[in-house]
């Protein structure tokens, strides 16, 4: 198991170090750097080369590609992120609690939504074809389907506005503990973990059937083993294999992918952060964002690894 | 008499016939409670932890909370004292005005407000703000007075003391004064969101004695999001929710639980037309082509709804001001044909493409404001892209630093303008302004040699005169345009009471407000 961890401990890295690499050259290198995306088309046009010059040798756009590139290996490597363009502000200053809070709001929706997705996955699978299986298949393909924004809108009008139990709008600050942050936006996460359910469900539940299927519980079932055991012991840990992967892009995706919730709610995320970084053209800020998501696939993916492994002996011999 | 479901109700319903609230409102003021604000609408620079708490950085709905200014505009735009007991010019020609403090001021640090601050105050003020940059020197005569020396005469300074770029700071270099957030405001910054949301509590030691009532405000920055704000309100998080749109408006007020309140006279966006080299707007013909073109009767009737709004003049004036004259109209087919003759005229007859005008949501209904804009002036053959910009690094991005010589010009883009005096109204359109797209040439000599003659004046019915000439020369010149503007709304929980909106943002007061 230590070597299984060092070897995906390392895997991880480079694939950390390769992702810092594409994001860098996308944002920097290819065509239009970060001085020609923070301006308009406009501006562009009426500015003297002379003066676009200048304004790239005061961002350090002058400099080799390459000593742009290990400046700003060096620089993650020190946790800077670089400056913005506008007020010159550490970008880690900015991209910090956000992150922790988007953070923070995807492990919540994770930690409540799993479980809950894996009974009604267990209870459709054991139902399977029956009118429960029907109505648990229906009810996610319609959760999954209505979009977030019209779910929170839904929630707000119901549970703010109309039976106003639940703050339809977060007032808390970004720098506020997570604890006061999180007890304020009860909306903004039963809007994420409506849609976790429902995408989780779907996926334990076919995994489940799959795995009732499969010849070693026909086995069991031979065996005498009763049910209950079949499926708590055995075609469990089995299903949760691919659900545990899956689970981990999907929480990977909520960090940065729930834009819409935090708009909606006014929750201080790194979504928001991201939508105001790409309004006002800051690259550096968008570079840092990008990675910091980036990151939370690889995580994430290390720790659904480690997960399977320890559910899947196979895994740890292979 | 046995109190029923059914004649509670009826008592409920017939009370608002009979002028009588459905829960009685105490009369005394109370102390105590927090009031939570959410703010749509949004005028400042960008806002980092480390100059969040600056006066020029403040959503200026609540400048007046931590600062205080030497006098106060109130809501009919006349000049009342604030930390000035005293004002008035030092001779006849009005270029030098003595100002003197109230004794025993007080900022929240406990240090006395004195002369020295004023001068500390507008020794950086007269460098950032536009309207201070008329202060040529500033002097302390003794611990309460300051003098100021103006470039030239003027009978209305006064009224820039009251701006919110004109607040008063705890004397410091300039470089870091404002930065501590200390004011002598009647409420003291505790904490800073920056961007998002701001925290403060009641200043014991202010010079109203008994005010302010609330122990708390907190302000929610929710510029762009307004439905946002409402469901807030409506959930009960907020208590006031300040400028709203007039659709908004009409909704909410149809509620019992709600008052809404207007600020009067209003605010209208400026569309600076650039006049740099190579620019379009450098030919009179087509600024004044645009001027024909857009539809403001179209942009009042389908922005505000027609009880709200006015139809602009291309002055900085708002219709309300007994100073506004207004632009001699056209029948809209004429105008359209009026646009597009004069396109032709200035060699494009099949019409003119202006390139992108910038915009930010100042307000909840911008967006819709520069679309039908947008498309009225296309009758006339003048295409228009739009292109949204945050708010927040908006001014910087609007203006640029005008450094002509560096290619740095500010752009076609546009700004909201609150109501202010004619003296600062009309001043915005001089040349040296982005707001007036650097007008230049005869007529602009003409405009800045009557607007000295009337600041110069104290004759109000010499002044006005003065302004109205003004006006037709910008009814000729168009160096900006300023299609149509409207009333200014907020709304407020029925248990808010001693709140009244203001025209001007910056000048709204909480000192009196309470909760029942």
């Amino acid at each position: 198991m230590i070597v299984l961890v060092l070897r995906r401990g390392a895997l991880s890295l480079v694939t950390l170090f390769l992702l810092a690499t594409f994001v860098f050259f996308a944002t920097e290198v290819l065509p239009g750097d970060a001085l020609d995306v923070s301006l308009s088309a406009d501006e562009m046009a009426m500015m003297p080369p002379e003066v676009l010059a200048r304004r790239r040798a005061e961002l350090g756009l002058d400099r080799p590609v390459l000593e742009r590139y290990l400046g700003f290996l060096g620089g993650l490597l020190n946790g800077d992120l670089g400056r913005t363009i506008i007020t010159r502000a550490p970008v880690a200053d900015i991209v910090a609690m956000p992150l922790r809070n988007s953070i923070a709001l995807a492990g919540v929706t994770l930690l409540l939504a799993l479980p809950v997705a894996l009974a009604i996955a267990m209870a459709a699978a054991q139902a399977k074809g029956r009118a429960l299986d029907n109505a648990v298949s229906g009810a996610a393909i319609i959760g999954y389907s209505i979009p977030e924004f019209v779910t929170g809108l839904l929630l707000i009008a119901v549970f703010a506005v109309w039976w106003p139990v639940f703050p339809a709008t977060i007032t808390a600050s970004t720098d506020d503990p997570l604890g006061v942050l999180l007890a304020a936006a009860p909306l903004a996460i039963a809007t994420t973990i409506i849609g976790s359910i429902a995408y989780l469900g779907r996926i334990l539940r076919v995994g489940l059937i799959e795995v009732m299927a499969a010849d070693f519980v026909e086995r069991l079932h031979l065996s005498g083993i009763p049910r209950w055991r079949i499926l708590w012991l055995h075609a469990l840990p089995a299903a949760m294999i691919p659900g545990l992967s899956a689970a981990a892009l999907y929480a990977a995706s909520l960090v940065s992918g729930v834009v819409v919730v935090e708009l909606v709610f006014a929750y201080p995320g790194i979504g928001a952060e991201l939508v105001r970084a790409v309004t006002r053209r800051e690259v550096h800020v968008v570079q840092a964002i990008a990675l910091a998501a980036a990151v939370c696939v690889v995580l994430f993916n290390l720790l659904a690894d480690l997960g399977i492994a320890a559910l899947d002996p196979r895994t740890r011999r292979a | 008499m046995t109190i029923t479901r059914r004649t509670a109700l009826a008592a409920a319903a017939a009370s608002p016939l009979l002028g009588i609230d459905a829960v009685a409102q105490p009369s005394t003021p109370v102390r105590g409670g927090t009031l939570n604000i959410a703010q749509c609408s949004a005028n400042r620079r960008s806002a980092s932890p480390q100059n969040a708490r600056h006066p020029y950085f403040l959503v200026d709905a609540t400048t007046r909370l931590p600062y205080g200014c030497l006098v106060w505009v109130n809501r009919a735009l006349q000049l009342e004292p604030e930390l000035a007991e005293r004002w008035g010019p030092a001779d006849e020609s009005m270029a030098v005005w003595d100002i003197t403090l109230r004794d025993g001021l007080l900022f929240h640090d406990g240090t006395p407000v004195t002369a020295r601050d004023v001068v500390a105050s507008f020794e950086f003020h007269r460098t950032r703000s536009p309207f201070a940059r008329q202060i040529e020197r500033i002097e302390a005569v003794d611990r309460l007075t300051a003098r100021f020396f103006l470039d030239a005469g003027n009978a209305e300074f006064p009224f820039v003391l009251g701006e919110y770029d004109s607040v008063i700071m705890p004397a410091a270099p300039p470089e870091t004064i404002g930065l501590s957030g200390i004011g002598c405001g009647p409420y003291r910054i505790v904490s800073t969101d920056p961007n998002r949301s701001i925290v403060y509590e009641r200043f014991d030691r202010y010079w109203r004695a008994g005010l302010p009532l609330l122990d708390r405000i907190t302000l929610h920055n929710r510029e762009g999001q307004q439905d946002s704000a409402i469901a807030g309100l409506r959930s009960g998080q907020f208590d006031v929710v300040m400028t709203i749109d007039p659709t908004a408006a009409r909704q909410i007020g149809r509620d019992q639980d709600y008052v809404v309140e207007t600020g009067g006279g209003g605010y209208h966006y400026v569309v600076q037309l650039p006049q740099h080299p190579g620019s379009p707007f450098l030919d009179k013909r087509v600024r004044q082509a645009l001027a024909y073109a857009v539809d403001r009767e179209a942009i009042v009737r389908l922005v505000y709804g027609a009880q709200n709004g006015w139809v602009g003049n291309d002055s900085h004036l708002v219709a309300a001001d007994p100073n506004f004259l207004p632009r001699p109209a056209l029948p809209r087919a004429q105008a359209v044909a009026r646009a597009r003759a004069l396109l032709a005229e200035a060699g494009h007859p099949n019409g003119i493409n202006l390139g992108t005008l910038y915009w930010s949501p100042q307000t909840p209904e911008a967006g819709r404001y520069f679309q039908v804009l947008q498309e009225t002036v296309r009758e006339a053959g003048i295409t228009i892209a739009l292109d949204q910009r945050p708010n927040d690094g908006y001014v910087q991005f609007r203006t640029g630093d005008n450094d002509f010589a560096q290619g740095r010009f500010h752009r076609f883009a546009m700004t909201a303008v609150g109501p202010r005096n004619p003296g600062i109204s009309l001043f915005r359109m001089r040349g040296a302004n982005v707001e007036s797209g650097h007008w230049r040439g005869p007529e602009q000599d003409r405009y800045m040699a009557l607007y000295r003659q009337a600041m110069a004046t104290r004759e109000d019915a010499a002044r006005r005169a003065m302004f109205h000439d003004m006006q037709r020369i910008l009814h000729e010149e168009v160096p900006a345009l300023l299609p149509a503007g409207a009333m200014t709304f907020a709304v407020r929980r029925r248990n808010v009471q001693g709140f009244a909106f203001h025209p001007q943002i910056w000048s709204v007061r909480f000192d009196e407000v309470w909760r029942s």
